[in-house]
């Protein structure tokens, strides 16, 4: 039974098919990568599963409940959390505190402050975020800002995942070590995810199964080794020669 | 002795003093008192909303006004301890009511809505009471000056009593989050809407009872004097100048503009108001983080000096 199903979902903002009957399905536990080029509708993607843009059509069914007229914050509470491309940290709070906001109000909803703060030490000891947890969110560096955005995401307790571009401006090394954290978090944790990256390599490599997009369609989905023989996809990527 | 004993000790003896200021000063002192007492139940509860969640209300006065009049109106007919509580009950629906429109919009946007609503209200409630026939309104027998100071005294207690828990509570932390980024609160699970409509509400009741009470200090009414911009201005200067988003900010604005001004109104009459406007620009320019924020980064500064 699948996780979160999605069903013939469309958006257009004025002229522009930025999603166009889009459906795939994500069982619990996988990692599904979302692949295509600028524009290709990823991120409104994204925003349509977590309730931040309202579909003209279709439906976004999650643990078999329609999200459809849900605000994000309701969505979230049902177990989808979203970690932003653009970093959103709450600036003026500590590392801790942005988390333990997660941890209050997120599906986990911890009522007391040492619960909550006991569950988000863990957390950010696995993002290696425990040296700078007191200091004010908007003194980290971008590598840390992109590891403060999922570690918030992760310490809300969501089942669900969906992370926007995380590796984007990271160097090779920091890259390498994202993925190593994004790994270690989903097996400790049993987390499902939707992940958008546009590494190619290290999408490859993270991701379970691979949906892609192409002007705001569904070209092609399946395991990562047969969309990169997918002739669509070679031929949106590569052109016709290919 | 502990931190938390020596803050009870000191709190019970403020309380004493507060109680038994009217017994043992002059009634001249006892304004001053009323005054301040005004103001911290103002600013306190201007803060729920305002320090916590970054939506700047530039239009507080309207919850006094809205107050003042229901008091006047409802004069002769009520006793104050039914016509008060029912001034808080009108300023939380009538917050109830604006609260969810006036909430979407952010920023600059806000600070003139809110002064827009307030300036509409006022001026709504003076082509009423023109058109009923009742230009200004005449109030007899108001209660007496000590009475007023122990129900100011209790709304100040109340106000503070309330940003008090708020900002320590699970709810504040939502706040702050809004404050902070309002989508990413939205995207961690914080009900947003609500949270706003409720710390709005919040906001209005305390200051809607105490416009009830300041109407029957004055023995007239007027709807131009009880829904005065300078109450909204005076406010957010006040909390400007505490500082912080806790219940102590407030306390220590409050502390040192009204005295300032009391001082300043007592010797220099002529130039009060341009000393006054010096001191603000001052504190917007060199500290605007306010008493309560310089206060903590010079403690933060000597804990890193220490380690």
């Amino acid at each position: 039974m699948p996780l979160l199903e999605v069903r013939q979902v469309s958006k257009q903002f004025g002229g522009v098919r930025a999603v166009h009957e889009v459906s795939f399905e994500v069982v619990a536990g996988e990692i599904v990568g979302l692949m295509g080029a600028n524009g290709a509708g990823k991120t409104t993607l994204l925003a349509l599963i977590a309730g931040q843009v309202i579909p003209d059509s279709g439906d976004v069914l999650f643990e078999q409940h329609s999200l459809r007229g849900m605000t994000s914050d309701a969505v979230c509470r049902r177990g989808i959390a979203r970690a932003f491309q653009i970093v959103k940290p709450f600036a003026g709070m500590s590392v801790l505190d942005n988390l333990i906001t997660a941890a209050y109000f997120g599906p986990i909803a911890l009522r007391s402050r040492e619960q909550a703060e006991s569950h988000c030490r863990d957390v950010l000891d696995e993002f290696a975020l425990t040296d700078v947890a007191e200091r004010l969110a908007s003194s980290l560096t971008l590598s840390e800002q992109k590891r403060l955005e999922l570690a918030r995401a992760v310490a809300s307790g969501a089942k669900l995942l969906l992370i926007d571009e995380v590796m984007a401006g990271l160097t090779p090394t920091e890259v390498a070590a994202m993925l190593e954290r994004l790994r270690a978090v989903h097996a400790r944790r049993q987390l499902t995810m939707i992940v958008i990256e546009h590494v190619m390599q290290a999408l490859m490599r993270l991701a379970d199964r691979i949906v892609v997009l192409h002007h705001g369609e569904c070209i092609a989905q399946g395991a990562p080794a047969e969309v990169a023989r997918d002739a669509r996809v070679l031929e949106v990527y590569f052109g016709e020669a290919a | 002795m502990s931190r938390a004993v020596q803050t009870i000790v000191v709190a019970i003896a403020v309380m004493l003093a507060l109680l038994g200021m009217p017994h043992l000063g002059s009634d001249y002192a006892t304004g001053i008192a009323l005054n301040v007492m005004m103001w911290i139940a103002l600013v306190e509860s201007w803060s729920v909303l305002s320090a916590m969640t970054g939506y700047v209300s530039l239009g507080h006065a309207v919850f006094y006004g809205l107050g003042a009049y229901v008091v006047v109106a409802s004069w002769e007919h009520l006793p104050l301890y039914a016509s008060i509580p029912l001034a808080g009950v009108a300023g939380v629906l009538f917050a109830a009511a604006v609260g969810s429109p006036v909430m979407r919009v952010r920023g600059p946007y806000f600070v003139i809505l809110t002064f827009g609503v307030a300036e509409l209200v006022k001026y709504a409630v003076l082509a009423y009471e023109s058109a009923s026939g009742v230009a200004s309104r005449i109030l007899f027998n108001g209660p007496e000056l000590n009475t007023l100071y122990y129900l100011m005294l209790a709304l100040a207690v109340l106000a503070y009593a309330i940003m008090a828990v708020v900002s320590n509570s699970r709810f504040g932390h939502g706040l702050r989050a809004i404050r902070e980024n309002e989508e990413a609160a939205q995207s961690v699970g914080v009900p947003v809407v609500r949270y706003k409509s409720i710390a709005f509400m919040l906001s209005a009741w305390v200051p809607a009872m105490v416009g009830g009470v300041m109407a029957t200090r004055s023995t007239y009414f007027e709807a131009t004097q009880v829904f005065d911009p300078m109450v909204s201005v005076t406010i957010i200067a006040m909390a400007l100048i505490g500082g912080g988003d806790n219940a102590r900010g407030p306390l220590l604005g409050v502390l040192f503009l009204s005295l300032l001004s009391e001082l300043l109104w007592v010797n220099a009459p002529q130039v009060y108001m341009i000393i006054l406007g010096v001191v603000l620009v001052i504190f917007v320019l060199l500290m605007p983080e306010g008493i309560l924020g310089r206060l903590a980064r010079r403690r933060e500064g000597r804990a890193h000096a220490a380690t």
